[in-house]
């Protein structure tokens, strides 16, 4: 006897993640992390790690 | 088909340096994680089925290595070691205390957490995703993200473990941010200060 999905339920889910991408420590916390850790995406790859690769892919080929 | 692993493990490199981070919070650790968990899915690339989702299959092969590596040797922290780039790029004194405190408080997170918020936030994960990149329930992926995001709040705006600059600083962002009445998007898109 569960009671049937009314759409309720994903509307209170909406505004609890609307709620939560307003907050002011969210938009902080978000920067903050992109700030530590976006320069380590970008970071060129070890060409060491790149020739492993590359000398995978040869053997395979 | 070889050829499409093989650019699929290159395109996936920043990635996974950034959840290799996550876990050890050391650089040169996490370069070392990410080359041995790419020596591991090159030596078993035989087990991956094309079509399937190879960024869950490669975060999960990295996070593995991890705990193998974990049982083999004690954790060392570096917490210095984690923001330096983005503490020698950061705009003012008072950025560079944030970002510090940030990186702080992240490393007094269990680990599994802190990678979870990491992979959320920084790769736009979803939790179905995350879940299956660590081998978890959809449910405790969200709830380490949750939990993450609470604990964070907990020391940074709450507590007396967080330092009072850093306090001041969250206040005085709540403030602007509420003047401005400002959106998520917005708030992202603006320049580095707050």
């Amino acid at each position: 006897m569960t009671p049937p999905k009314d759409s309720r339920s994903s509307r209170l889910s909406k505004n609890n993640k609307k709620k939560r991408q307003d907050d002011p420590f969210e938009l902080w916390l978000k920067r903050g992390l992109h700030q530590l850790f976006d320069e380590v995406a970008r970071e060129p790859v070890p060409e060491e790690l790149l020739r492993l690769i590359e000398d995978d892919r040869k053997i395979r080929e | 088909m070889t050829s499409n692993f093989h650019d699929q493990v290159v395109t996936i490199l920043p990635r996974l340096r950034v959840q290799a981070l996550a876990l050890t919070r050391n650089r040169t650790m996490a370069e070392d994680l990410v080359q041995d968990a790419v020596c591991n899915a090159l030596a078993a690339q035989e087990s991956f089925i094309p079509g399937t989702n190879f960024s869950a299959w490669m975060h999960r092969i990295l996070r593995n290595r991890f705990i193998s590596d974990l049982r083999k040797r004690r954790e060392t922290t570096d917490i210095e070691d984690v923001p330096a780039a983005a503490l020698a790029t950061a705009a003012s004194h008072e950025d560079r205390l944030a970002l510090k405190d940030l990186a702080e408080a992240l490393d007094r997170l269990p680990e599994d957490q802190r990678e979870a918020l990491i992979m959320v936030v920084i790769h736009g994960m979803s939790y179905e995703a995350l879940a299956e990149a660590t081998g978890c329930a959809v449910g405790t992926a969200k709830s380490r993200v949750f939990r993450a995001r609470r604990q964070l709040e907990a020391w940074m705006t709450g507590d007396s473990h967080a330092s009072a600059a850093l306090q001041a600083r969250v206040a005085r962002v709540k403030g602007i941010l509420a003047e401005r009445g400002i959106a998520a998007g917005q708030g992202m898109a603006e320049p580095r200060p707050l």
